[in-house]
C-alpha cells in the first residue's frame, strides 16, 4: 500500500511539473521555434534580402564558404645576389613571400586571415571569408577577458557591498549604475572619452600626467581595439555579475559563519571553505549566462568599431543589411549557434552544473 | 600591532576598496553629466574639462539647453512611456511564467528535466540579429502590434534567464521546508506561492532587476519592429533618432542629457527594491 501511495504522490508531482512547464514552453514555441527554424532553413538557401531574385537551395554552400580555411607555409624571398633569405632594409626582418601569391585561386579565392610564425617558418592562415574567421577570434579574444574580469570584479564588489557599513543601501543603486545605462548610449559615452584628441578622457589624462603625446586613436589602431571594446564592456557588465553573486551570498545562512567564528577559522578560511563552495551554484549560472551573452556581442561592436573589426554578430548584421545576403546571414547565425552551444555544454560539464 | 590598530587598519583598507569601486562605477557616468552640459564649444575644447568651462575665460558655465532640448522632445517622453510599460510588462510575465517552470525544475521529481533545462536554455544561443527576419514574420503573421511584439519578443532572452536562476535558487532551498510544509497537508503548489516563493524574494527581486534593466536597454529589437509605429519607439531607439537643434548633425551634448534623464529612474528603482534584498531571509526558517 505504502508503494503505490508514493508512486501515486510521484505522479501527481510530474502532472504538476509538466502544467507548471506549459506557460513557459508555450512562449518559448511562439517566439523561438519558427524563427529558429527558418534561420536553419535559409541557411541552405541563397535568399537575398529585400530582393526580387529568386531564392534557389544552395545545399551547405554557405558553410562552405564561411569555414573553408587552409593552411599555407610562405616561402622565404631569396635575394638574388647573395642566394640568401633576403632581409628588409628597414626593420632588418627577413622577408617573406605575399601571401596572395601561395594561397589558393581556383576554384575558390582564398585571402590571407592572419599569419603566424612557428620555429622560424612563416605561415598563412588563408580563408574564403577572412573577416568572419577574424570576428570568430576576436569573440572569442573579447569573451575569455571580458567574462573573466567582471567575475573577478563583481565578486570583489559584491563581497565588500555584502559586509556591514554605512551607506550600504545607497552603494547597491550606484553598483548597478553601469548596467542601468543604455548599452547604444554607453558605447556611444565611451567612444567620447576615447576621442583621438584631447578632448577625448583618456588623452587628455595621458597627456596630463605626461604618459602619452595627447593623440592615441584607440579605436583605430589595430593593437588597441579589442582591449577598448573589453574595457567598456567590463564596465558595462561588472554589475550584472556583482548583483547575481550577490544574491547568491545573501542566500547563505548567516549560522555557518557564526559556526566558523566560534571553531576560530580565519576570514580567509572562511571564504574559500564557506562562500566559494556555497556561492559556486549562483556563480556558475552566472557565468553561463555572461559568456553566452558575450558570445553573442553585438551593440558595442556596432557602435564603437562598425566596420573597423567584427565581432561575429556585428558580422552577421553586416552579411544581412549591408550586403543583404540572407543566406549567408542565417548560416552565421547557425554556426554562432553551434558555437555558444558547445560552450554551453563544456561549461555545465566543467563547473558540474547539475541538471537533474 | 595591537587588536585595535588592526581593526583600525582593516576599516581604512576597507574603505579605500569601497571608494576605489565608487570612482570606477561611477566616473565614466560623471563625464556623461559633465558632457551633457557642455556646449558644442566646450565639448570640443582641448584639453578636455572636468567641469564644463568656458573656453574664453575658463570660468565654470553650465549649458543647460541640452535639457531643454531633451524636455521639448516630444519623442523622448513618448519613449519614456513606451519603455516602461514594455519593460515591466516583460519581466512580470519573465518572472511569472520563469518561477513557474523554475519550481517545477528545482523542486520536483520529473523525468525531461535536463532536456527542458537545455531547450530553455537554446533560446539563448542566437544572436538577435539571426532571429530578426524569423521573428519579423510571426509578429506579422499574429498582428502584433508594435509595443505587444517587443513584450513577447524580449522574453526570448529574459525568460531563459529568469528560469535558470530562479531555478538554481529553489534548488539551494532546503528540502526540510517543502517536507515538513507536505506534512502540514499543504499542497505543492501551495507550498510554492505561500513558502518557497517568499523565500526566494531576493532572487526575485534580483533577477527582476537584471530583466527589466535589459528590457529597457534593448535596441535592435525595438528599432526594427517600431519601425512602422514610430509611436512605440522606446528609449535607447528615440535617443538614436535625435536630430540635431544646434550645430553638429549628431546632438552629442542632447544625447548625454538623455542618457542621464533615462538612468536616474533606473536608480531610483533599485533603491527602491534594494531593501528587498535582504539578508539572511533562510537563515532561521529551517529550525533544528
Amino acid at each position: 500500500m505504502a508503494t503505490s501511495s508514493s508512486s501515486n504522490l510521484a505522479k501527481e508531482e510530474q502532472k504538476l511539473a509538466l502544467k507548471l512547464l506549459i506557460p513557459a514552453f508555450l512562449i518559448l514555441v511562439i517566439i523561438a521555434l519558427y524563427p529558429l527554424g527558418q534561420v536553419f532553413y535559409t541557411s541552405f538557401t541563397n535568399r537575398e534580402f529585400a530582393s526580387a531574385t529568386e531564392t534557389e537551395f544552395v545545399g551547405l554552400d554557405n558553410y562552405q564558404a564561411l569555414l573553408s580555411i587552409t593552411i599555407r607555409e610562405l616561402p622565404p624571398v631569396i635575394d638574388e645576389e647573395t642566394g640568401e633569405q633576403a632581409v628588409d632594409e628597414e626593420s632588418g626582418e627577413v622577408v617573406f613571400e605575399r601571401p596572395i601569391r601561395v594561397l589558393p585561386r581556383d576554384p575558390h579565392l582564398y585571402r590571407p586571415s592572419f599569419e603566424f610564425s612557428f620555429f622560424g617558418n612563416k605561415y598563412v592562415v588563408g580563408a574564403r571569408t577572412p573577416d568572419f574567421i577574424r570576428a570568430v577570434w576576436n569573440t572569442l579574444v573579447f569573451t575569455f577577458f571580458s567574462v573573466f574580469f567582471e567575475t573577478l570584479f563583481g565578486l570583489v564588489v559584491a563581497l565588500v557591498v555584502n559586509s556591514e557599513f554605512k551607506g550600504r543601501g545607497a552603494m547597491r543603486a550606484v553598483m548597478l549604475v553601469p548596467w542601468a545605462v543604455i548599452t547604444v548610449v554607453s558605447a556611444r559615452m565611451w567612444e567620447w572619452m576615447f576621442e583621438p584628441t584631447r578632448a577625448g578622457l583618456f588623452n587628455m589624462l595621458g597627456d596630463r600626467f605626461g604618459l602619452i603625446d595627447g593623440s592615441y586613436s584607440f579605436l583605430s589602431n589595430a593593437s588597441l581595439q579589442l582591449p577598448a571594446i573589453i574595457a567598456v564592456d567590463v564596465w558595462k557588465t561588472t554589475p550584472f555579475m556583482a548583483l547575481l553573486i550577490l544574491a547568491g551570498l545573501q542566500m547563505i545562512p548567516n549560522e555557518l559563519y557564526e559556526a566558523a567564528r566560534v571553531d576560530g577559522a580565519s576570514k580567509i578560511r572562511q571564504f574559500f571553505n564557506i562562500t566559494l563552495p556555497l556561492l559556486k551554484p549562483s556563480l556558475a549560472v552566472a557565468l553561463i549566462f555572461r559568456t553566452l551573452d558575450a558570445l553573442r556581442v553585438f551593440d558595442v561592436f556596432q557602435v564603437m568599431l562598425s566596420q573597423k573589426r567584427y565581432s561575429m554578430a556585428s558580422f552577421n548584421y553586416f552579411q544581412l543589411i549591408s550586403a543583404r545576403q540572407m543566406g549567408m546571414a542565417s548560416a552565421i547565425g547557425v554556426i554562432i549557434f553551434i558555437i555558444i552551444f558547445a560552450f554551453a555544454i563544456l561549461y555545465m560539464k566543467s563547473l558540474g552544473v547539475d541538471t537533474e | 600591532m595591537t587588536r585595535k590598530q588592526k581593526e583600525k587598519l582593516r576599516k581604512v583598507l576597507f574603505y579605500f576598496v569601497l571608494a576605489l569601486i565608487v570612482i570606477y562605477l561611477l566616473f565614466p557616468f560623471y563625464w556623461a553629466i559633465a558632457s551633457s552640459l557642455k556646449s558644442e564649444a566646450q565639448l570640443n575644447m582641448t584639453p578636455a574639462t572636468l567641469i564644463p568651462r568656458d573656453p574664453d575665460t575658463g570660468e565654470i558655465s553650465i549649458f543647460t539647453r541640452n535639457y531643454r532640448a531633451v524636455f521639448a522632445n516630444g519623442g523622448f517622453i513618448r519613449g519614456l512611456v513606451n519603455s516602461t510599460i514594455v519593460a515591466t510588462s516583460t519581466t512580470i510575465l519573465a518572472l511569472l511564467t520563469g518561477s513557474f517552470a523554475a519550481f517545477a525544475l528545482g523542486k520536483l521529481r520529473f523525468k525531461g528535466k535536463a532536456p527542458a533545462l537545455y531547450v530553455i536554455l537554446a533560446m539563448t544561443m542566437f544572436p538577435q540579429v539571426t532571429v530578426l527576419s524569423g521573428l519579423y514574420a510571426v509578429i506579422n503573421a499574429l498582428n502584433l502590434s508594435a509595443r505587444v511584439s517587443m513584450i513577447f519578443t524580449y522574453l526570448l532572452f529574459t525568460l531563459p534567464f529568469t528560469t535558470w536562476v530562479l531555478t538554481s535558487f529553489f534548488r539551494d532551498l532546503p528540502i526540510e521546508i517543502m517536507q515538513s510544509a507536505q506534512v502540514d497537508g499543504a499542497t505543492p503548489f501551495q507550498t510554492f506561492h505561500m513558502i518557497l516563493l517568499p523565500l526566494t524574494a531576493p532572487a526575485l527581486v534580483t533577477t527582476g532587476l537584471l530583466s527589466f534593466i535589459q528590457a529597457w536597454n534593448e535596441y535592435l529589437f525595438a528599432l526594427t519592429f517600431t519601425s512602422i509605429d514610430p509611436s512605440a519607439r522606446t528609449v535607447p531607439v528615440a535617443i538614436q533618432f535625435f536630430s540635431g537643434e544646434f550645430a553638429r548633425q549628431e546632438p552629442f551634448g542632447e544625447i548625454m542629457a538623455a542618457a542621464v534623464l533615462v538612468t536616474v529612474p533606473i536608480v531610483v528603482l533599485v533603491l527602491i527594491f534594494q531593501k528587498r534584498i535582504v539578508a539572511g531571509l533562510t537563515a532561521g526558517a529551517v529550525k533544528g
